[in-house]
């Protein structure tokens, strides 16, 4: 296993020590911090320089091409074709003609809508396993590489049986569909990321729910699910992305405007003429600023989620 | 009562358990049913017979379908161009994310910040992703052609998507700026967990900068290099937003990797037996790749 199973790092601790033992864990934190700060062999001002620069970049690069679609959606026609890099005035207009050219708002929703669905099937069926899994030795040691294997294969490997499927049972061009195909081809990542919140709690706990009198039911219900809630909010805020975010199952499942998600009312509406190249900004900052706001909020939960769930 | 629980049912309760253990895995092992093994057996049925998306199954073809693929000059350029994408993308930002990650802990005070605009890219839906840098990239009102046009006035703009190589290149460049977030998330977590005892004592040892990093720091981190390296590997073989919207496969067919293949022969032409024999070649690379790999990354775990 990782060292990182050693011990926890930081964020795993914003999310774990809630759940295990909260004062001691606390009281380390912030000691762990400046030792990893004043590092020995880390220190010389010369090496500190350098690292302030290669971050400095990457913020950047990272940041730059955000703000440059922002720019961009203020550009008026003039604006782009000629050689501006920012805009000379705020062409607001863009935003106006893009709300009311394309139905954004509807895709927003069914984006949002699908996602939840799919967040609700990816956790009924992702939890009771992890549980069985982590804390009941079902399945074997097995188990849980032969689910996550089924993650590995590129989607485009399921879309022409998953599209016979979905037409089969009449779920074709519908949210509900979109949210329960994807909530199952994305059960696997679930069980994956929430694996390593399951095996963190000590077993005490459930001996001492079973001399209680608990069965796995009940266990699983009243003691593992409050303890591992840190966990399953962290995974929800993943899967809830990961569906927000997809283009080529929504692609597949999706036909009409009534069902069709944000990536895919986007990929089709390029027109590639300049003149729309301030309008396309627009909608896509607009389904841009829903993962923001989420990823801004829930930066500790995500986080912790991904660093504890997907490196063992 | 905690006695009667205690002596008189440790079979009962075993039994119990192992029930309830078998009803739990139960959904989840349909939920791979429909997702992983009924797709691939369909797979498997359509890639020996003549199909199409309304008539599946109408006659057995044997391996005729495998044997069009060798002659139909599509299929393996493809599956090149997908290795060709994947390695360079997943080195790009593996290198790039774990240069970072080192880096990081100088900013550890104002970690949160810089850790929300740093994760702003992975954040980005692909499509998004795709329309920004088909914007920046763009021949008239892109940013880096206008930045050619201020430095050199009056010179051709450099279609960055329409000519050869740059149009993989530059798909290579945007995957690496969506995912190096990524690297960097997992990284800096595991660099944070490596032991300062260590580092201590290195530096009574007297050892500098770089003697600690290739003798410490990259043998202890390189398990979770090894793991960041097939994750990555494996998104990278899914590829498919960002060349519908940037280049649609082309110039040409010089973006066309298997996935973006795949999809045009299944539900542009509805050619079904040939689209499922191309998955089946796909997935034999995906997993010649893959398997190999992480068995290295599970021993370098358990050396560990």
């Amino acid at each position: 296993m990782s060292q990182l199973l050693r011990g926890p790092s930081p964020d795993e601790e914003l999310v774990t020590r809630t759940v295990v033992v909260p004062a001691a864990r606390r009281r380390r934190t912030p000691k762990h911090r400046v030792a990893s700060s004043t590092r020995p062999g880390r220190t010389s001002a010369g090496v500190t320089a350098l690292k302030w620069v290669v971050i400095g970049v990457a913020i950047v690069v990272a940041v730059l091409p955000i703000l440059y679609m922002l720019g961009m959606s203020f550009k008026s026609p003039d604006d782009i074709l000629s050689t501006r890099i920012l805009p000379s005035r705020l062409a607001f207009e863009n935003w106006a003609a893009a709300f009311q050219n394309w139905p954004i708002l509807t895709y927003l929703r069914n984006s949002i809508l699908s996602a939840i669905i799919a967040v609700i099937v990816a956790l009924i069926i992702s939890i009771p396993a992890n549980f069985a899994m982590a804390r009941l030795r079902a399945g074997g040691k097995q188990a849980l590489g032969l689910i996550v294997s089924a993650y590995v294969a590129p989607p485009i490997v399921a879309i022409i049986p998953l599209f016979i499927l979905v037409r089969t049972v009449g779920l074709m061009d519908t949210v509900v569909g979109l949210g329960i195909v994807e909530g199952l081809l994305l059960t696997p990542v679930a069980v994956w990321l929430l694996d390593g919140f399951f095996r963190a709690i000590p077993h005490e706990i459930d001996e001492a729910a079973q001399i209680d009198g608990c069965g796995p039911f009940r266990t699983l219900w009243s003691v593992i699910l409050p303890l591992t809630a840190p966990g399953i909010v962290a995974v929800s805020i993943i899967v809830f992305i990961l569906v927000y975010n997809d283009f080529l199952i929504p692609l597949l499942l999706t036909q009409s405007d009534a069902s069709q998600t944000l990536p895919v009312g986007i990929a089709l509406m390029q027109g590639g003429r300049e003149v729309m190249f301030g309008q396309m900004a627009a909608a896509s900052l607009a389904g841009i600023i829903p993962v923001y706001l989420l990823a801004l909020f829930a930066q500790k939960w995500l986080v912790g989620g991904l660093t504890q769930g997907s490196i063992k | 009562m905690t006695q009667s629980v205690l002596t008189s049912s440790p079979g009962r309760r075993a039994r119990r358990t192992a029930w309830a253990g078998r009803t739990m895995l139960t959904p989840v092992l349909l939920a791979i049913a429909i997702v992983a093994i009924y797709p691939l057996g369909y797979l498997v049925a359509s890639a020996f017979s003549e199909s199409s998306l309304g008539r599946p199954f109408t006659e057995w073809v044997s391996f005729a379908n495998f044997a069009e693929l060798l002659g139909d000059g599509v299929t393996f350029p493809s599956l090149g161009r997908s290795l060709l994408f994947a390695i360079p993308s997943t080195l790009l930002a593996l290198v790039v994310g774990f240069i970072v990650a080192l880096s990081l802990d100088a900013a550890v005070k104002s970690g949160r910040i810089v850790r929300v605009l740093l994760l702003l890219p992975l954040m980005t839906p692909p499509v998004m992703v795709a329309v920004i840098w088909k914007l920046m990239l763009a021949p008239t009102g892109g940013l880096l052609n206008n930045l050619g046009q201020i430095l050199v006035p009056g010179s051709e703009p450099f279609l960055f998507l329409g000519s050869s190589p740059s149009a993989m290149i530059s798909l290579i460049v945007v995957d690496a700026w969506q995912w190096t977030p990524f690297c960097i998330l997992l990284l800096y977590a595991a660099l944070q967990t490596l032991p300062s005892e260590v580092y201590e004592a290195a530096q009574v040892d007297g050892a500098g900068v770089w003697q600690t990093f290739w003798k410490i720091t990259f043998p202890l981190i390189l398990p979770t290099i090894a793991t960041v390296l097939v994750l990555k590997l494996v998104v990278s073989f899914k590829v498919f937003d960002l060349v519908f919207i940037m280049t649609s496969g082309g110039p040409g067919f010089d973006t066309t990797v298997s996935s973006y293949s795949i999809y045009r022969t299944a539900l542009q032409t509805f050619d079904v037996g040939a689209a499922a024999a191309q998955t089946i070649a796909f997935l034999v690379l995906v997993t010649i790749i893959i398997v190999p790999l992480n068995a290295v990354r599970q021993r370098l775990h358990r050396e560990d």
